[in-house]
């Protein structure tokens, strides 16, 4: 019966293996497979490999893309420091104090998760362009994809700062520190990691976000909206080289994020 | 001292406040524009305050919109319990296995999600797609493309998973992460087989991060419209497409916000449900971040 056990708990651990090897296969094969076939001349079936560079000079080529690469970073910064300065002063509130609303305050922190992207696009376009009379543009974009954003960086902010000791503000409040002085030189120094992460996932989601950016967006053009224009007409080279890129940016963030957090030299929000 | 000083309840609203009320302005309020939207009417691309049911009768009175809708429902229902049943072995064995590499090995599964729809449903259909690299390669070698990935709704499930069961993984993993495995151990000494000590101990202990795994699964994928252009091919259309259009060439700017509307009664009715489901007490929930 030991034996048999052994062997199930072999045959577990093997199959549980198994299924983790094939969800990265899953998860990863388009992304190498694109990455790859951007360096190649023939984009349908690029076997044997003929590598080229051609994909890449006609993305650099394009000012369509030029123009939409600086609207997508204008867009991700924007979102992005929306977002870290709200899930930051939503996550130290909830930590801080206990107040009888910390329950509801986080239900709403966290309830754009629980919309689909295609939903706060259209209901963001209708209200800003019939109840405030916006037209489509950058700035309600960015507020668009930020309302989105702040349940992740909440996400972020929450699980560092749950360690944070607040005596530490206490202690500089003592000694007579106004809050925004002691949020300054006591609280920053401390949770910035936590902010950078939610800087980052979040300037990420903006920069790459489809459905909320296309609605709110107007004429202005953004990478995802370009990519998406394009991925009509079929797979062409430059989508390849874009899409190579960007998932290459990603990865190589999250190697970097990872290794920074591995050898325990910034957090990120992350605990062991 | 010049100022009153806030107490801690005032300090509290003070910090918490903006941001919530950010969200309500900038999230709650547009949804409930166009729940008022949906029983207006649109004439050449204007919204005309003219109260009626007409944006509703046509959406549950024409059966190709219902058509949509189910085909939506059904499709995020699989591909939730999909997601959820490769999910929870492939979560449970990095959060109890996964030892130093456990962050290392949650972070690859979630990173390939922050790379944009567009460009992860790019990638999906190069390999999967009809002229993508397996169907070629298997008709290069004079074998039999799959016909069951060829512009069908199979694809569009295959494709959707493929976007969405990182948050499924992480939402299980994070759970596991807080669950205490010593549980199993006990079980085990008090004479509980291993599946007897999961479907008593390990699930129910777990299930509010189940269910909002499975929650975060459903919502996306009900409304998702990029997947069936792209992988559906025209028998496909998902009602987020429909929706979509409605906005773009059509200009009926009413008669979408009425599906937005319908979208977001099923998907909060699908949470409601869900959550009634949880039992606060049972999943070990201690009520914050304490």
């Amino acid at each position: 019966m030991a034996a048999g056990s052994r062997v199930a708990v072999a045959a577990y651990k093997g199959g549980s293996g198994l299924l983790l090897t094939l969800l990265y296969l899953f998860l990863y094969a388009p992304i190498v497979y694109v990455i790859y076939t951007s360096f190649n001349k023939d984009l349908i079936w690029p076997f044997p490999p003929d590598f080229t560079l051609d994909a890449y000079f006609q993305l650099a080529e394009s000012s369509t893309y030029h123009e939409a690469l600086w609207n997508s970073v204008l867009l991700g910064l924007g979102s992005a420091i929306l977002c870290t300065v709200v899930a930051t002063m939503g996550s130290m509130s909830i930590l801080k104090y206990r107040s009888r609303w910390r329950g509801l305050i986080a239900v709403i922190y966290l309830c754009p998760l629980f919309v689909a992207d295609l939903l706060v696009g259209i209901s963001s376009l209708l209200f800003n362009r019939q109840v405030l009379g916006l037209p489509g543009n950058m700035g309600s974009a960015m507020i668009a994809n930020a309302v989105h954003g702040t349940s992740f960086a909440f996400l972020i902010m929450i699980a560092q700062m749950a360690r944070y000791d607040w005596r530490l503000d206490d202690a500089a409040m003592v000694f007579g520190a106004k809050p925004l002085r002691c949020f300054w030189e006591v609280t920053l120094p401390i949770i910035w990691p936590a902010m950078l992460g939610a800087f980052i996932i979040s300037f990420i989601l903006a920069f790459n976000n489809l459905e909320i950016s296309f609605y709110n967006l107007g004429a202005i053009p953004t990478l995802p909206t370009i990519a998406w224009g394009s991925l009509r007409f079929g797979l062409g080279a430059e989508l390849f080289a874009l899409a190579a890129l960007v998932n290459g940016v990603v990865l190589v963030t999250f190697t970097i994020m990872y290794l920074l957090m591995r050898y325990r030299i910034v957090s990120f929000g992350h605990r062991d | 001292m010049a100022r009153r000083r806030l107490g801690p309840e005032g300090r509290f609203l003070l910090m918490a406040l903006p941001g919530a009320i950010f969200v309500v302005v900038f999230l709650l309020l547009p949804i409930l524009s166009i729940i008022v939207f949906s029983f207006w009417r649109t004439e050449s691309y204007t919204l005309i305050p003219d109260w009626n049911l007409d944006n509703y009768a046509t959406l549950f009175g024409t059966t190709t919109y219902m058509t949509f809708l189910l085909r939506s429902f059904t499709t995020a229902v699989v591909v939730s319990l999909a997601s959820l049943v490769y999910a929870w072995p492939v979560a449970y064995f990095i959060a109890k296995h996964g030892d130093r590499y456990r962050l290392l090995l949650v972070l690859a599964l979630a990173a390939p999600f922050f790379t944009g729809i567009i460009l992860r449903v790019t990638g999906i259909q190069g390999v999967m797609g009809p002229v993508g690299v397996i169907n070629l390669g298997l008709m290069n070698y004079g074998l039999q493309p799959i016909d069951f990935i060829m512009y069908t709704q199979t694809a569009v499930g295959i494709g959707v998973t493929y976007l969405f069961i990182p948050f499924m993984v992480t939402a299980v993993y994070l759970s596991l992460l807080n669950f205490d495995f010593e549980l199993l151990e006990v079980a085990k000494i008090n004479g509980a087989k291993p599946w007897r000590a999961f479907i008593e101990i390990t699930w129910p202990l777990n299930w509010m991060g189940t269910v909002i795994g499975l929650v975060l699964v459903f919502i996306p994928s009900m409304a998702e419209s990029i997947t069936p252009r792209f992988l559906g091919g025209p028998n496909a259309a998902s009602f987020g497409q429909v929706l979509g259009l409605q906005f773009g060439e059509t200009g009926t700017w009413a008669l979408g916000s009425a599906m937005g509307v319908l979208l977001f009664a099923v998907s909060s009715l699908v949470i409601l449900l869900m959550w009634r489901t949880v039992n606060l007490q049972r999943s070990g929930f201690t009520g914050g971040g304490h």
